[in-house]
């Protein structure tokens, strides 16, 4: 049952009350009875709490990364608390960081390493020890290496020990290093900023929402896809009288406290932000100090969003031109007291990276880089770290497309494109992709190649080695399967954030494993060792944190140990309210409203690459009967790897479809019903059924799902089939500037079951 | 530092102040509160919980609230009232109402007479249970877990009769003071305010 309708009532039925008819007769018992103890007497039960050992961690059931206080009782963790130093959550936890418990205790872990007996996906292992597991890495990897070259290896990676595998992978002499939360949640974001500021968003963004006085969100929902530090701000902001523009097809968590919901068409984000720009400098609201001194290509800007009157806007976005103008007038009003704000995982519709300059310009607009309110301006800590020599990247050709001379030449090489390597290994082009090592990620529920393919791409692979905590649906068809400690049975290496108050973090193991596990660290070196390379691993995280203890001063050391955190207040989040000069690490030393450095691809490429955002319309669905799939996150649960917690899926445990009211009725679906998803143009159809929710949050002709529900993996015990899953029925078209995906170009029909 | 008073003072008034358009409705605070307690791992049994409140404006639009609910510490508590053998009280120190599990026979009335849905038996403790403010954790100088967690800062706790504290000043600053059910009698501890900055 959802929890939206459980009612304790029903409940206390089944329980076998038989309510007031119960009561009535028992209120017969003699009173003396009533009267036996004292209150004091009574109390004394709730009077103790032991709250047990503490030890310092931060929290990794999601990557933000909150500071946490982990508590244990006779060796048992009980309570997971934030920890109130720690300046990326300042005492709170999500729902996620408070379940987080169950991820070392539930007995459907990966409980010691595994060798394949059974067919790929069956998920029949055999128990086997490390250093059998390891041989069997060199084993079968050392025939493909010599064959293939050692670029036949592709690494997927998310987690803290990413900087293991990433060594792993270049050492053993390949390129193909790929990072989920570039192509599949961030790149576009990033590359557009980076055009434009000089300077990424990164996975901690930069908004000050607990000063601002107007916030635009182009659906960003930071309520629901929840980072704890920024639902704060975004309280915090709100609670001060902050005016929030929610731009979203979808009603969100976020609109909880909206000055206006735009429930703007699907797709036309970057018209919506044309017309705001359009507004501002018709209007003359432009902050033209700042832009003067501190913006490349204003003119240029000028003339070419001329075009975008509100009219044309409205036309596209389906927000009507008044309130267009009237938003826009409101933002400048405050400036530069204001923050337009990109989505997180901004893989949508394929025009990404030049939607999210649109926004940036819009920031730029107001100046608001580095002032209260605005955009902050990050440092980094103060001292002087341990530094450690990593293996080169290789210069080897990448299979992705990523990097320069490639398909995709702005996109990373250390971060690569997930999408282009399943592709890759789809295709065996440009050279084959024979093995897979991944360290916590689930291809199979998180990709944009369509979830059919990458189970042919699997087919393709002739090694695929896991290291997880967890079996998910993708471990289930590994090979071999390292069985990692959670990051409560394990130290890590310091965590240093640069930020508006950097800090280094400290996360040290609550308890022994319980099972036959490892640190990432370890077993990248296990690895290592057989491949005779094992000088890269000479620093464990253990030993990192005493490196890190020797760089700091008596004071700092002991802060750090007290605390477990180590915070540098003394930096300046706000330079240019201070009268400094900001620097921008564009080609241009500015913030670039025209991106100089795009214009030989514009010539070569056309309007994709253009040096200032051309709208494009988005591809629409082609019957009305057709619905575009939407999906997004719940607070309640982190991507695809938390729907076997216990507690979470107590929250949810299913993923009701949104639909609007008069889709559903002209479909005939009442709420509730249950129906399948269907992809008409693979005709995959769902698994199974789910119900719908009739809604008018969602807009007309989209249908709204959330992400990470739908396991296929039998080894979750709890979290198998629960819910529907988005992953086989979005779209793998791509942003053409940053080769990040797009997912939300997928259309589905719903059919009755 | 306690934020109960020890024995012996027997006037203060624990309450909690729900800043209500603080709530995001994360449900932090119920993930935490069942940790805590150890509530048993089914949905039927909580200790708070956050409510979704799906509406319309008045032009048709939907609007989207949560309610964040808990035990209310009546004042005046319908559940101790019918409850037979004295297992349910409210503590005079504070007001805390409570179950005492070894007197609890598990009749159930009180869940039956509680016009909020606060309480819920558990079967491993042959009792009814419910929210306590946290007693344990008061009386070691901690803040209930739910109010600690709290993302949106939405939940605040403290003792309405000391006028220095947090939540005096909070209702005296409130625009706006609500509580469940007004009409019921119960008199709840639990507040939801609105509140200007
Ligand atoms: S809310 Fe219910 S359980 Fe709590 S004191 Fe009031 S009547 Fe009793
Ligand atoms: S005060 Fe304590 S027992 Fe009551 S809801 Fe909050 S966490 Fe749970
Ligand atoms: S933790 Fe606070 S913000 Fe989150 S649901 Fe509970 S009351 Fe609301």
């Amino acid at each position: 049952m959802s929890r939206h309708n459980l009612t304790r009532r029903g409940f206390l039925k089944l329980a076998g009350a038989t309510g007031v008819a119960a009561s009535a007769g028992i209120t017969g018992i003699p009173s003396p009875l009533k009267a036996a103890q004292s209150n004091d007497a009574k109390s004394e039960m709730f009077l103790h709490y032991d709250r047990g050992v503490q030890s310092p961690s931060f929290c990794e059931m999601c990557f933000w990364n909150c500071g946490l206080n982990v508590y244990t009782r006779n060796g048992r963790i009980h309570k997971l608390e934030g920890n109130p130093l720690n300046p990326n959550s300042n005492g709170h936890l999500c729902a996620k960081g408070n379940s987080g418990i169950d991820s070392t205790y539930d007995a459907d872990r990966i409980q010691h390493p595994l060798i394949r007996v059974g067919k790929r996906g069956e998920g029949k292992f055999k128990k086997v020890s490390w250093e059998e597991a390891s041989q069997y890495v060199f084993d079968k990897l050392s025939p493909l290496m010599k064959k293939y070259g050692p670029e036949t290896l592709a690494t997927f990676m998310h987690g803290t020990g990413e900087p293991y595998v990433h060594a792993l992978t270049k050492a053993l002499g390949s390129p193909n290093i790929v990072v989920p939360a570039y192509s599949q949640c961030l790149g576009s974001r990033e590359m557009a900023w980076i055009l434009t500021f000089g300077t990424g968003v990164s996975g901690h963004e930069t908004y000050d929402m607990a000063n601002t006085r107007h916030m635009i969100l182009f659906g960003r929902n930071m309520a629901g896809a929840l980072q704890v530090r920024e639902a704060e701000d975004f309280a915090e902001g709100l609670a001060r009288g902050a005016k929030l523009t929610y731009v979203d097809p979808r009603l969100s968590e976020s609109c909880v406290n909206a000055t206006d919901w735009l429930q703007i068409n699907p797709g036309t984000d970057l018209a919506l932000a044309l017309g705001f720009i359009h507004v501002i400098i018709r209007d003359n609201l432009v902050n033209m100090d700042f832009v003067s001194k501190y913006c490349y290509g204003f003119d240029q800007l000028s003339a070419h969003v001329a075009q975008y009157t509100p009219d044309w806007a409205s036309n596209k976005c389906g927000i009507d031109a008044k309130t267009i103008e009237r938003i826009a007038w409101d933002f400048a009003k405050y400036a530069p007291h204001v923050v337009a704000v990109p989505p997180r995982r901004m893989t949508r519709y394929g025009n990404d990276t030049q939607t999210v300059r649109a926004i940036a310009i819009l920031n730029a607009l107001m100046g608001n880089w580095g002032v209260p309110g605005g955009l902050w301006v990050r440092s980094g800590v103060p001292i002087d770290l341990p530094e450690y020599e990593e293996p080169k990247q290789p210069t080897t050709r990448r299979a992705d497309g990523a990097g320069k001379g490639e398909k995709y030449p702005l996109a990373p090489q250390n971060l690569g494109r997930t999408n282009g390597m399943i592709e890759a290994t789809l295709t065996q082009k440009p050279y084959p992709i024979k093995a897979w090592m991944l360290y916590g990620t689930n291809p199979l529920f998180h990709s944009s190649a369509g979830t059919n393919d990458i189970y042919k791409a699997i087919e393709n692979l002739d090694l695929l080695i896991a290291i997880d905590t967890q079996f998910s649906d993708t471990v289930m068809y590994a090979d071999v399967v390292f069985p990692e400690s959670t990051y409560l049975e394990r130290d890590d290496a310091p965590f240093v954030q640069k930020d508006k108050i950097p800090f280094i973090a400290l996360r040290e193991a609550a308890i022994k494993p319980i099972y036959d596990t490892k640190g990432c660290f370890d077993i990248c070196k296990g690895i290592a060792e057989k491949f005779k390379i094992a000088h890269w691993f000479e620093h464990s995280p253990t030993q990192q944190i005493a490196d890190l203890y020797k760089a700091l001063s008596p004071e700092q050391a002991k802060k750090l140990k007290d605390d477990g955190v180590l915070r540098f207040e003394a930096v300046d989040p706000y330079p240019l309210a201070s009268g400094a000069t900001p620097t921008f690490r564009t080609a241009t030393g500015k913030v670039q409203l025209y991106v100089p450095n795009l214009t030989d691809f514009y010539q070569e490429h056309g309007d994709d690459f253009a040096p200032m955002p051309i709208y494009k319309d988005p591809i629409m669905a082609d019957s009305k009967d057709t619905f575009r799939l939407l999906f997004g996150k719940s607070p309640r649960h982190t991507h695809a790897r938390t729907q076997n917690n216990w507690l979470l899926l107590e929250l949810q445990d299913d993923n009701p479809i949104w639909i609007h009211p008069k889709d559903a009725k002209r479909l005939g679906f009442s709420d509730g019903q249950m129906v399948y998803m269907v992809n008409p143009k693979t005709g995959v159809k769902a698994e199974h059924a789910e119900k719908i929710k009739v809604t008018k949050r969602i807009k007309e002709g989209a249908v709204f799902i959330h992400h990470g529900f739908g396991h296929t993996t039998k080894a979750w015990s709890r979290g198998y089939e629960k819910g529907i899953g988005d992953n086989f029925f979005v779209s793998d078209d791509i942003d053409p500037i940053s080769g990040a995906a797009a997912f939300n170009n997928g259309f589905v029909t719903l059919v009755k079951a | 530092m306690s934020i109960i008073n020890k024995k012996g003072n027997k006037n203060q008034n624990l309450a909690m102040v729900i800043v209500g358009d603080r709530c995001i409705g994360c449900d932090a605070c119920y993930a935490a509160c069942k940790t805590d307690w150890d509530v048993l791992p089914v949905k039927e049994a909580y200790r708070t919980k956050v409510w979704d409140i799906e509406g319309e404006d008045n032009f048709g639009n939907p609007t989207i609230r949560f309610l964040p609910v808990l035990c209310n510490h009546c004042d005046n508590p319908p559940c101790v009232d019918v409850c037979p053998t004295g297992a349910s009280f409210k503590r005079d120190e504070d007001g805390i109402v409570l179950v005492n599990s070894d007197m609890c026979i598990g009749c159930k009335a009180c869940m039956v007479a509680c016009p909020y849905d606060a309480r819920y038996y558990d079967e491993t403790k042959a009792s009814v249970d419910k929210c306590t403010f946290c007693l344990p954790r008061l009386n070691n100088g901690l803040e209930p877990a739910c109010v600690v967690t709290c993302v949106g800062e939405s939940r605040n706790f403290g003792d309405l009769n000391d006028p220095d504290s947090n939540v005096a000043k909070m209702m005296k600053n409130a625009t706006s003071i609500t509580r469940l059910k007004e009409d019921k009698g119960t008199l709840p501890n639990v507040y939801y305010i609105t509140i200007n900055y």
